[in-house]
């Protein structure tokens, strides 16, 4: 086995509402291994972001938030560390990109700014050296005429070059983890391919752990080893792509996989589509998350909340079908 | 067929009425939550009956706005008797605070009265004709150049001193503002598609105006009346104190600080409460506004 | 770059046009013949014939009113109705330092005072410093200038007796010292409703910022949160306060009348006022049109200013 950067186990972040604390995630774990992308999927809203926020801390307002369970990377458990200690983590030793490279690149100030700011807070570079790394960077990411674009301002630049731009400056100093929430969902069909193809390109030239963030199982299926998938704050399913591609084991996991529109299928076969919507945070179900929605929910699921297990071959399942 | 078709609408009117009943219900208690905005209703409402009973408050204490009580009662402090004091003049401060508020309120209700009407016209005729539309916005953009103060100064050394110019030319000053907002609102409900559903249905312009955009626009328009009253009171206190507003001996509140002025060593009640009740009375429109504000906005502000 | 700028001016000259227009009407408005009020009581038909003549005051409107604007832009506003023979652009003038350095140290208290509890606020919401910031904005835009000013004197003044109660100290002539010591109060008062309305806009846009998501990258990029409120926070909260400022400025020469008069400061606003006392219609017509001016001049420079912070004008 690969050695392990990242394991989550039981991670819980809950926010503090009118209504009291509301758990956002609910016992979230898993690991990533070097040189590996781990795929997190699921709908909108079921808690994919807020995982990869709580990893980075970035909700740190105290009276706002809680955190449970343990985030551990390279054998330190982030949760614990002081604020001070956690944003010499963040930027040197995991990063993060965002879905809109135009919200998320500060648009006063210039593109070789944003991009040594990481360089200079966590290794320390001035001037020439800083500089000539952040050119470096902006080559590795494919950045034609790179000295021109370091004197640009965000808005200047394409889409796919913002989002090239991103990635830059989230890799400038190696880190060992790169999160990327929904890296392509606002772009353009092709340059999302693009983007894609940067993301599994430089993923093995450093040899770092990605997680991908998205909602789309096609993107999944192309570059992800291994996958998660969400569902209302909690993993329902996890495992190597090819095995939950060929044999999912979670009735979400078979509506998700059968909401994908297939080129070689009968056209005029109606999509798949899975019952209902997503409850609300505050509606959670005592049983199974997924009851309400599942097809094949029986008494059992609606009273009692099943636990994640491994099955076989490294893939596990929150479902109590499959405890049988 | 008949007589099923007319129940149905008849229940579906109430179910309407109720629903709007149930809107107001949740609008009034938020409007009571917000506690500083009950505050801002409760000194307008005080402020309103001081103006309305002014005669009969001092009548009751015996004294008056404009008589000299005697030499020896010249910069009295505050006592039983005259719990504001005397002024330089012999006079009962309490009573010349209390009448002022019947000229601030006065001032503030006619300006925000007459700027809200002009303004919501010009407003909303600038949005049906093209061409008048840039003039007219141009001549507020003109105006509002000149910082208000200034122009209701200059206004008023032109017109002359007296409560009816100030009235005036505070609304001369007050009315691009309104103007501005009613012609932004205007066009917000205008690009609503059942308004352009109306206008393929033939009805006239003015009928839409009228029926239709007038109505949406109008709590918008009422917010900014209970400013315009506030800026109201503000500009009429500083207009008096420059002596370019109403001219002495009326109690305005501006007038007395004026002659206050002369007498901050010796007389602090001659200006602490016309100052008091001018601060109050502004505060208690903004807060009021503030409120109403939020009931329309919710996300707005703060 | 020199397209926005040229462009900023254009769109400008409608506005300067309807001013110049408004500003002239004003005065001609009034009830009164100017000739006769120049010439005294006792004055003739005959005389006050002659003088109109010579004033062009039978001519059509319009023709006076570009011989109006013409002489205005050579700098010549007319001659002072009250003061025989003064040139009221020499009044003015010599009127207008006084209040530009009050207008310039009230901006200056205000920014500093403002801008550190607007961010501080935004920072720490519903704590203390927020609570001051809700309260002094009520507080703010519900006593007028001159209000907080009497209030002013009456504490430090009258009471505490720290700082006289009225009168000018020129910054050139007198020094720094004494200039502070007597203009502070007046500075403070005048700089009161601005820092109050300051402090709130930099609060909201602060909070605007802080919640966008470069500010959420740039904390995933390992940046101290001092460096983010500083640099990458502030820079942008700072285009809509640059706006505030301008308008501070404004209202500072404006609100300039209420403040110099009750302070006794012999500056335009106390000019203008006294002016009123005496019919000086000419003097009143000169200020009105220099402020407004100087409005739309500010304006511009903000206009500018902003365009230079804001790298995403530029390109237009």
């Amino acid at each position: 086995m690969t050695d392990t950067i990242l394991s989550v186990s039981n991670l819980s972040t809950s926010f503090r509402t009118d209504r009291g604390w509301l758990k956002a995630i609910d016992g979230v774990s898993f690991t990533v291994h070097r040189g590996e992308i781990l795929g997190l999927v699921g709908e909108s809203g079921c808690g994919k972001s807020v995982t990869s926020q709580s990893i980075m801390r970035l909700y740190e307002e105290k009276r706002m938030v809680r955190y449970e369970g343990t985030v551990m990377l390279s054998g330190t458990d982030l949760l614990s560390l002081p604020f001070s200690r956690m944003q010499h983590i963040r930027g040197r030793d995991i990063s993060m990109i965002f879905q809109d490279a135009l919200s998320s690149l500060n648009p006063v100030l210039t593109v070789g700014d944003q991009i040594m700011e990481p360089l200079r807070i966590h290794q320390k570079m001035r001037g020439d050296a800083a500089r000539a790394e952040a050119l470096n960077m902006l080559r590795l990411v494919g950045i034609p005429a790179p000295e021109t674009r370091l004197r640009q301002y965000p808005h200047e630049l394409s889409g796919g070059m913002r989002q090239r731009v991103m990635i830059a400056i989230a890799l400038a100093c190696h880190p060992q983890l790169l999160i990327a929430d929904e890296p392509t969902t606002a772009l353009d069909v092709t340059i999302q391919a693009q983007i894609m193809d940067l993301i599994v390109f430089l993923n093995r030239q450093l040899a770092m752990g990605v997680i991908l963030i998205t909602h789309d199982l096609a993107v999944v299926a192309q570059t992800c080893q291994r996958v998660a998938v969400m569902y209302l704050g909690q993993i329902v399913e996890e495992g190597g792509v090819p095995d939950i591609f060929d044999r999912p084991l979670h009735p979400y996991t078979r509506g998700l996989l059968a909401s994908i529109p297939r080129m070689d299928g009968d056209r005029r076969e109606r999509l798949h589509v899975i019952d209902g919507t997503v409850p609300l945070l505050h509606q959670m179900p005592s049983g199974c998350r997924f009851a309400p929605r599942c097809p094949y929910a029986t008494d059992h699921c609606r009273k009692e909340m099943p636990q994640l297990r491994s099955v076989s071959g490294g893939q596990s399942v929150r479902c109590w079908r499959e405890e049988e | 067929m008949q007589s099923a078709f007319s129940t149905d609408t008849a229940s579906l009117a109430r179910i309407r009425k109720e629903l709007v009943r149930e809107q107001r219900r949740v609008n009034l208690r938020r409007f009571l939550h917000n506690k500083l905005s009950v505050v801002g209703f409760f000194i307008v409402f005080l402020m309103l009956l001081l103006a309305v009973f002014a005669p009969v408050i001092t009548g009751a204490l015996g004294v008056d706005p404009y008589t000299s009580l005697g030499r020896e009662m010249r910069l009295q402090p505050p006592s039983a008797a005259h719990p504001f004091g005397t002024d330089n003049v012999n006079r009962d401060v309490f009573a010349r605070v209390i009448y002022g508020a019947r000229i601030s309120m006065t001032v503030g209700f006619f300006v925000g009265l007459f700027s809200s009407l002009i303004g919501t016209a010009i407003g909303m005729y600038a949005t049906i004709n093209a061409v008048w539309d840039n003039i007219l916005m141009r001549i507020c953009d003109g105006l509002k150049a000149i910082p208000n103060i200034l122009l209701a100064i200059t206004l008023m050394a032109v017109l002359g001193a007296n409560m009816h110019n100030v009235i005036l030319s505070l609304t001369i000053v007050s009315v691009p503002g309104v103007a501005r907002i009613a012609r932004s609102q205007a066009l917000l409900v205008r690009e609503q598609t059942y308004i352009e559903a109306m206008r393929a249905a033939g009805a006239s312009r003015f009928r839409i105006m009228w029926c239709h955009v007038l109505p949406n626009i109008l709590s918008p328009i009422i917010v900014q009346m209970t400013f315009t009253f506030a800026t109201a009171i503000i500009s009429e206190a500083s207009l008096s104190f420059l002596g370019a507003g109403i001219p002495i001996p009326a109690p305005s509140w501006g007038g007395m600080l004026k002659e206050a002025r002369s007498y901050i060593y010796n007389g602090w009640w001659m200006v602490v409460f016309p100052a008091i009740f001018t601060g109050l009375s502004v505060l208690g429109f903004n807060l009021f506004g503030d409120g109403l504000r939020d009931l329309i906005d919710p996300l707005s502000g703060r | 770059m020199k397209k926005y700028i040229l462009k900023r001016i254009l769109t400008l000259l409608p506005t300067v046009f309807i001013v110049s227009v408004v500003v002239f009407l004003l005065v001609h408005l009034t009830p009164g013949d100017p000739a006769a009020m120049m010439l005294g009581d006792d004055a003739t038909m005959e005389d006050i014939a002659a003088l109109h003549a010579k004033l062009g005051l039978d001519d059509p409107l319009i023709v006076q009113y570009i011989r109006w604007v013409s002489r205005c832009l050579q700098g010549d506003f007319g001659t002072s109705t009250a003061v025989i023979g003064q040139k009221v652009s020499d009044m003015v003038f010599s009127h207008f330092r006084p209040t530009l350095c009050l207008a310039i140290y009230s901006q200056l208290i205000t920014i500093l005072l403002a801008i550190p509890t607007g961010i501080l606020a935004a920072r720490k919401r519903g704590r203390i410093a927020d609570m001051i910031t809700s309260v002094l904005s009520l507080l703010g835009i519900s006593l007028p200038s001159f209000m907080m000013g009497l209030g002013l004197v009456l504490l430090v003044a009258v009471h505490f007796r720290a700082l006289p109660a009225a009168g000018y100290k020129d910054l050139f002539t007198d020094g720094l010292l004494p200039f502070l010591r007597y203009m502070t109060l007046p500075a403070l008062s005048l700089g009161f409703i601005h820092a109050a309305y300051m402090m709130r806009m930099t609060k909201t846009s602060m909070l605007e910022v802080l919640s966008s998501d470069y500010i959420k990258m740039a904390r995933s990029k390992g940046v101290k949160e001092h460096t983010i409120i500083g640099k990458h926070a502030f820079r942008n909260a700072f285009l809509t306060v640059l706006t505030v400022i301008g308008q501070g400025f404004i209202s500072a020469l404006a609100g300039a009348a209420v403040v110099e008069k009750l302070f006794t400061i012999p500056g335009i606003g106390t000019l203008m006022v006294d002016s009123i006392e005496k019919r000086d219609y000419q003097v009143i017509q000169a200020i009105t049109l220099l402020i407004a001016m100087l409005n739309v001049v500010i304006n511009l420079i903000i206009d500018l200013l902003y365009g230079l912070c804001d790298p995403r004008i530029r390109l237009e």
